[in-house]
């Protein structure tokens, strides 16, 4: 009798026990169940439209750069300024006749959108980067007062030939928070180059934003052309030691956005500046046309004629071209990794 | 005159108590509107996002992304493969412990990684690698059943078939039963093991503010709890002199059950590998399943041949059913809508559940002089080594 009833409960109880704690089980896997056919449902909805916040970044190259615009007004510069924002400086000049031209550069702690809605703390001269282009003719007096607004300390260490005692090094020419130097030297030799800060570590001090073009034409000029700058630049936005975005003048995929006008027949001059940090290596390369390469810009004449040059850190080459036909044309690095990670540009030629 | 005595009591632990919580919210009220701490908080922002759920469909990327961390985050942009591609966002704005959904129209490759990686308006990148990309399998009707053969053949049929041992034990002798209690036992000491294990590292792949952890920790205390009850309710039905121990059958649906739990588990992971190509459903995976779980089928009978006589057939179909079928809910939930969140809780639950069942095993076979004899520790041996070998076979 009681082993009867024992069995009849031991069935029931373990049945109940079990089916208890596996009823349970399906109703909660209902629950996740149910949440993941919601958000495949929800993924297929915004599928449908465009995300409020978040526009479409259609270029026509299918479906790859990043999505939006960045806000240039806030940022205080335009890619399509600084491509060609040559500044010659306050001029005058000295008793021998010679040209001076005189700059005021703030080195100034900045917050850059550099791709749709990711910001970089750059360290920047004068709130921009790459900083203002100083152009100036070979034998001109080049005097920069410079200012530092920061807490780290700032040099401008310039590309050319000059005293030790402008070189732009800790210990000649670097200033602390408030101070100012003034850079004088005589800019020489002509070509293309540049300046950044020589501060320590050195890595940061340029990977911050602190550098820009320094131009100095030949004394007897060139022909005239259409001229720009392109600053090859990275932002290693998480501090990892590599680039998440890399871009000419700043922007990832900014003359994809706003693509550079040219004029068809007309003849172009390239300044072309590499000064990507963490990659040893960054080229340019031209869509449907070949270009003269003035290696360093230090020659009349040019060294090669090619599509595509590769640069090394601090490496910086003058670029003729004419483009015979009219659209659009890409031009990019051909590390293809920094193309898809920003740095890919657009010509449109015009008529 | 009593009654109102007894009610002022009553009402006086209400005020005070009132009193008390207006008193704390008083307090965190102040600290919010004059926040002496500003200056603590002067660092950046801890940005973390936990990927929950890729869903790949051809040229299509889905995922579903939950802010992990203390403090909001913006998402910026999405890199695929190391390159920026073009995504929609439900809201790029995410607060504490929000999720959101991205989808990108992708072309990935079946069988080759897949990288993403959340780019926030900080600069802070999280990534997300996937080993070998393959199509996120529908909810449809077929792969249900493939899913439901799944949980059939690595869960239910191995179980029935160490079910079969039934009448060689119990022609065996109390020295040689008590050799495969204890055997029962090793087994389930290496599956809780293996249990605790997976479930510990499912509790680290959880987002960070659902506690991975404590919900393990649920998981197994529940269980605990829920299986000690139930063992009480079966001791006070049975007819035996001494109450407090639970044996033959009820035992058996006791090891049935922890086996059933830990089997969900079991089909939980080879539903969610399989549904992101992680594993392929070779033959060595079934054989060695199918082994694995038999020998479970054994350690389900070992105590049901103490008792000398054999129960109706409908209870080892039910035993079979308890402990094989979990199999089957695992892997529909593995495979469809896994979250490491629900993982972790089953993974928990199962460890507990184990955990109680050798602690029963244990206690029932301490009883029994002529069981604990001789044998035992070599039983033992042999149940973890069994497992160890049968586990080779599916790793």
């Amino acid at each position: 009798m009681g082993g009867i009833d024992r069995r009849r409960f031991l069935k029931r109880a373990g049945i109940a026990g079990a089916l208890g704690g596996a009823a349970a089980v399906p109703m909660a896997g209902e629950l996740v169940l149910a949440q993941g056919h919601k958000h495949k449902e929800a993924v297929r909805e915004h599928g449908r439209h465009l995300a409020q916040s978040v526009t479409r970044g259609d270029h026509g190259h299918g479906m790859m750069g990043t999505v939006g615009r960045v806000d240039h007004d806030s940022n205080g510069f335009h890619p399509l300024e600084i491509l060609t924002d040559f500044d010659g400086g306050r001029t005058s000049r000295d008793s021998s006749g010679r040209t001076v031209r005189e700059y005021e550069f703030v080195a100034i702690n900045k917050e850059i959108e550099v791709a749709p809605g990711i910001f970089f703390p750059a360290w920047t001269y004068n709130g921009r980067v790459p900083g203002p282009t100083i152009r100036a003719t070979e034998g001109d007096r080049i005097r920069i007062h410079f200012t530092n607004t920061t807490d780290h300390r700032h040099t401008i260490h310039f590309h050319g030939i000059h005293p030790a005692g402008m070189d732009g090094v800790p210990g000649q020419g670097e200033v602390g928070s408030g101070e100012t130097f003034v850079y004088d030297f005589i800019a020489e030799p002509f070509g293309t180059h540049l300046y950044h800060c020589h501060s320590m570590p050195l890595v940061q001090h340029i990977h911050r934003g602190l550098y820009g073009a320094f131009i100095v034409d030949p004394k007897k000029g060139r022909p005239p052309a259409n001229e720009m700058v392109i600053v090859m630049n990275g932002f290693d936005t998480n501090f990892d030691g590599e680039n998440e975005v890399y871009a000419a003048n700043t922007i990832a995929f900014g003359y994809l956005n706003d693509p550079i006008v040219i004029e068809r027949d007309e003849l172009q001059r390239m300044h072309v500046i590499n000064v990507t940090e963490f990659d040893p290596i960054n080229s340019i390369h031209l869509h449907a046309n070949f270009f003269n390469l003035y290696r360093t810009g230090t020659s009349l004449q040019p060294d090669e004629f090619t599509d595509v040059i590769s640069m090394a850190q601090a490496e910086r080459h003058m670029i003729e071209f004419t483009y015979r036909h009219e659209g659009r044309f890409m031009f990019h690095a051909h590390q293809t990794e920094f193309n898809d990670l920003g740095w890919m540009s657009l010509f449109e030629v015009v008529a | 005159m009593s009654a109102q005595a007894a009610a002022r009591p009553a009402r006086g632990v209400f005020v005070r108590v009132g009193v008390a919580l207006l008193l704390i919210v008083a307090a965190a009220g102040a600290f919010k509107l004059f926040d002496e701490f500003v200056s603590l908080r002067a660092v950046p922002p801890v940005e973390e996002l936990a990927i929950e759920r890729v869903e790949l469909d051809p040229d299509r990327v889905a995922m579903t992304i939950r802010n992990d961390g203390p403090d909001p985050v913006r998402v910026a942009q999405v890199l695929i493969n190391d390159a920026y591609w073009n995504f929609e966002i439900g809201d790029p704005e995410l607060g504490r412990l929000e999720s959101t959904s991205i989808t990108s129209d992708y072309p990935w490759e079946e069988g080759l990684p897949l990288g993403i990686v959340i780019v926030t308006s900080t600069g802070v990148t999280i990534e997300h690698e996937i080993a070998a990309a393959t199509d996120t399998p529908d909810l449809g009707g077929s792969t249900f059943v493939t899913y439901a053969l799944l949980g059939i053949y690595i869960g239910v049929i191995p179980v029935a078939l160490g079910l079969f041992a039934f009448p060689f034990l119990q022609r065996m002798s109390r020295r040689w039963l008590g050799f495969f209690l204890a055997l029962t036992v090793g087994l389930l000491a290496f599956l809780l093991v293996d249990t605790l294990g997976e479930g510990l590292e499912l509790a680290g792949e959880t987002a960070t503010a659902l506690d991975g952890l404590g919900l393990f920790a649920i998981g197994a205390l529940l269980a605990i709890a829920i299986l000690t009850t139930l063992e009480g309710r079966l001791a006070q039905g049975s007819s035996s002199t001494d109450r407090s121990e639970v044996k033959g059958l009820a035992l058996a649906y006791l090891i049935a059950t922890g086996i059933g739990l830990h089997n969900f588990g079991e089909g939980l992971a080879v539903g969610a590998a399989l549904a992101v190509g992680e594993v392929a459903l070779g033959t060595f995976l079934v054989i060695g399943f199918a082994l694995h779980n038999t020998t479970e089928g054994l350690a389900i009978v070992a105590p049901l041949g103490r008792d000398g006589k054999r129960p109706p057939l409908v209870q080892f179909a039910l035993l079979g059913v308890v402990a094989g079928v979990p199999t089957i809910f695992g892997a529909w939930l593995g495979g469809f809508a896994f979250a490491p969140a629900w993982a972790t809780l089953a993974f928990g639950a199962a460890a507990g559940a184990i955990a109680q069942v050798i602690w029963t095993v244990v206690r029932s076979m301490k009883g029994d002089a002529a069981i604990t004899r001789s044998l035992p520790a070599t039983g033992f041996a042999v149940g973890l080594l069994v497992m160890y070998a049968t586990g080779l076979l599916i790793a």
